[in-house]
């Protein structure tokens, strides 16, 4: 029996993540994840109105707002066979494309970086050789003036006694490999990232009214044809161009410089699995010609089609009472009766295990962007090819951590690109007369339908079942639940569990390796987890704040 | 310095009274009109997607629950310096707070004056879309002291006609 290191929650802060690892002769042997609280949003959503589902679902959490919110209207749209006008496809591609803009910065900076780049080494950096570094490898390099100033601002941070923004215990760790100057760069890349970030969050609010909750939603399009204005319109694209600037000039040199210091996480992380995307963003009709395409990778390089059908959750290893693994459209909720037990030889978490034909499949950026590679969607095949190329690796380097962190980087210049043509062909259809932007329906007796849509955290999933005009039963299957689910019926590890698996830890009492694969992923740890009280039967709150 | 006034409710309004704080602004801006300086704003739990409403506010009234050891319905108000700065290493970006959003903003160079106007909690657990019945009594106590402080910082409003 190795030593059992246990991070929980796995950042010191009150969460809802628990990481199990098993260490023996200085790597991790064997991995478990387990949800500990739950969500419960699904039992309130019985008997409503199908048009009010998506106001419910956008409230469970605090980043996933607008998807959750998508997913639940074409989920709709599909139960009641409606088919929206292009202007409403365009505009929640835009919004869409927006929130992964947004949010693959906000990751790479202030959630991911840090595991890379130790800030208080960046401290003792000489800002010439750091201002000299910046024109070697950065799109947008910075005097050595500035990087005083950056030094200056950083130890009034490190200095205020919790260190500002950057609490972490692991500064100085042996396994950070940067320079004090790439250091001191990247950190102050950090710094710059939070401004862009408030900007970038504004694109939402622009064709969806002032309120940052997306409000222009609907089932049958979108209800913001008044904010359709060419001021509007030219308000969004400056705040697109600055985004795409800051994606091409800072944040993609950035992943190539980290990388260049670690190209050991290219074997690392890994996962021998399948890999799962639905695809997004249609550039025709419904579901057509989507930009990042799907598919399913069953063990080898060549796609095949999704079929919803194949998808089941098992619930052998987390705390429900037995049942055969269902189709979400079959899903129920029967949390084990008695006493709550965390055992890792049985039960383990709150979370389910999705299956794709009973394997465990990864989701998100690395399955998008192998899907979208082995389909040749020429864009996403030009720039692996130009990062791999970059840093002398193969193919075999993109089934790793460094390969999850660089995917997701790939697809923010990808989806950044296609907006700039999203908001021409709106700008063309506007002047041309065509401002429809929703389509009336009417509400079916019955109907059964699903939203699918990748996320920037991976394939999302709503079912909604609708009798008598309302919603009969609902379920979601999401992105860190493919992720972080637990074991399975026949003990096939959950994706996350895999990767840690073979991880070097150079300090069990500092497993910041651990993190790094973790950190991989971008958990959503508030979507990803439902719970019941199992005595009272009552639902209770995962807390995001 | 720019004078903005931002009234920002935060929480989650499907957990009962943790819902109060967007309560309140939801009936704010039903019964009130305000000059456009003055924003009213559903915050909801977007954390860190608040960045930018919060650095472009001069100053910032946040309608809160606020757990202060204190019985449910007791009216809080902390003032800028009384709100704790704190970031905390985290798992996941689902995970940032308003005080760390607060926080952040001294990456920005402009943390907004800030007053927290916040109500002691009964129930923020139950899933549910209403408040208890002992803290829906106090909306009508947190629109006003909400209105109060708009004024104190030289904002207006006037009653709908």
């Amino acid at each position: 029996m190795g030593k059992k290191i246990i991070i929980d929650p796995i950042t010191r802060i009150e969460g809802h993540l628990r990481i199990e690892v098993e260490i023996e002769n200085g790597r991790v042997k064997d991995a478990w994840t387990s949800g500990q609280m739950f969500r419960g949003i699904e039992m309130m959503l019985q008997g409503r109105d199908p048009r009010d589902a998506h106001h419910f679902v956008q409230r469970s959490c605090g980043v996933c707002t607008y998807i959750h919110a998508l997913s639940s209207v074409r989920a709709v749209e599909d139960a009641c066979k409606i088919e929206i006008p292009e202007n409403a496809r365009i505009i929640r591609n835009l919004l869409h494309g927006a929130q992964y803009q947004h949010d693959h910065i906000v990751h790479f900076y202030h959630l991911h970086a840090l595991d890379w780049v130790d800030i208080v080494s960046g401290l003792s950096a000489d800002p010439v050789k750091t201002a000299k570094l910046s024109e070697n490898v950065s799109g947008r390099p910075n005097s050595s003036d500035y990087f005083r100033e950056v030094q200056a601002k950083l130890s009034t941070f490190v200095n205020s006694g919790q260190l500002g923004p950057f609490n972490n215990a692991y500064w100085g760790h042996s396994a950070y490999k940067l320079s004090p100057e790439a250091n001191l760069m990247a950190s102050s890349h950090y710094l710059e990232a939070i401004k862009l970030q408030a900007k970038a969050a504004r694109m939402h609010a622009i064709f969806g009214g002032k309120n940052p909750h997306p409000q222009s939603l609907v089932v049958g399009g979108v209800t913001c044809a008044g904010d359709l204005t060419p001021e509007r319109i030219d308000e969004f694209t400056d705040i697109w161009k600055e985004t795409k600037a800051f994606v091409d000039e800072v944040y993609i040199p950035d992943i190539l410089a980290v990388a260049s210091f670690y190209k050991d996480w290219t074997a690392i992380g890994g996962n021998n699995t399948t890999y799962l995307s639905y695809g997004d963003f249609p550039q025709q009709g419904i579901n057509d010609d989507l930009l990042l395409p799907g598919g399913v990778l069953m063990g080898n390089l060549t796609p095949v089609p999704v079929d919803t059908e194949r998808i089941t959750e098992d619930v052998t290893r987390a705390w429900y009472e037995k049942g055969d693994a269902k189709h979400p459209f079959e899903g129920e909720t029967n949390p084990i009766k008695g006493e709550v037990t965390y055992n890792t030889d049985d039960k383990y978490t709150w979370m389910k295990a999705p299956r794709y034909d009973g394997k465990s499949s990864e989701v998100g950026p690395l399955a998008r962007n192998l899907v979208a590679y082995t389909s040749g969607q020429k864009e996403v095949k030009a720039l692996v090819d130009h990062v791999l190329k970059t840093l002398g690796l193969g193919i075999d380097a993109l089934f790793s951590t460094l390969g999850r962190t660089a995917a997701r980087g790939i697809e923010t210049v990808v989806v950044g690109n296609a907006m700039g043509e999203w908001i021409d062909t709106l700008k063309s259809n506007i002047a041309s007369g065509d401002k429809k932007t929703y389509q009336p329906w009417e509400m079916p007796d019955k109907g059964r339908g699903f939203g699918l849509n990748d996320v920037p955290r991976g394939a999302l999933g709503h079912w909604i079942d609708i009798e008598g005009g309302r919603i009969k039963n609902y379920q979601y299957v999401v992105p860190s639940t493919w992720n972080l689910g637990p074991s399975d019926g026949k003990n096939q590890k959950g994706p996350v569990e895999n990767s840690l698996i073979g991880t070097p830890i150079a300090d069990p009492k500092q497993p910041i390796e651990v993190l790094r694969t973790v950190h991989s992923y971008d958990p959503c740890i508030a979507c990803a987890v439902h719970v019941i009280d199992p005595h009272t039967n009552e639902t209770y709150k995962v807390r995001i704040i | 310095m720019n004078n903005n006034i931002t009234i920002l409710g935060v929480g989650n309004t499907i957990y009962s009274d943790d819902g109060v704080g967007i309560r309140v602004v939801e009936r704010l801006e039903k019964e009130y009109d305000f000059p456009d300086n003055v924003l009213v704003v559903d915050g909801g739990i977007l954390g860190i997607n608040l960045l930018g409403v919060i650095s472009n506010a001069g100053r910032l009234i946040v309608v809160d629950t606020v757990l202060n050891h204190g019985r449910p319905g007791d009216i809080h108000r902390l003032e800028h310096d009384q709100i704790p700065t704190r970031i905390l290493a985290k798992n996941s970006l689902h995970q940032v707070d308003l005080i760390e959003a607060l926080t952040l903003c001294q990456a920005l160079e402009h943390v907004p004056r800030t007053t927290v106007i916040g109500v002691e909690p009964r129930d923020l657990d139950t899933l549910s879309e209403e408040l208890t019945p002992e803290i829906a009594a106090k909306v009508d106590e947190l629109m006003e002291e909400t209105l109060e402080e708009l004024v104190r910082l030289g904002g207006s409003y006037t009653l709908k006609g």
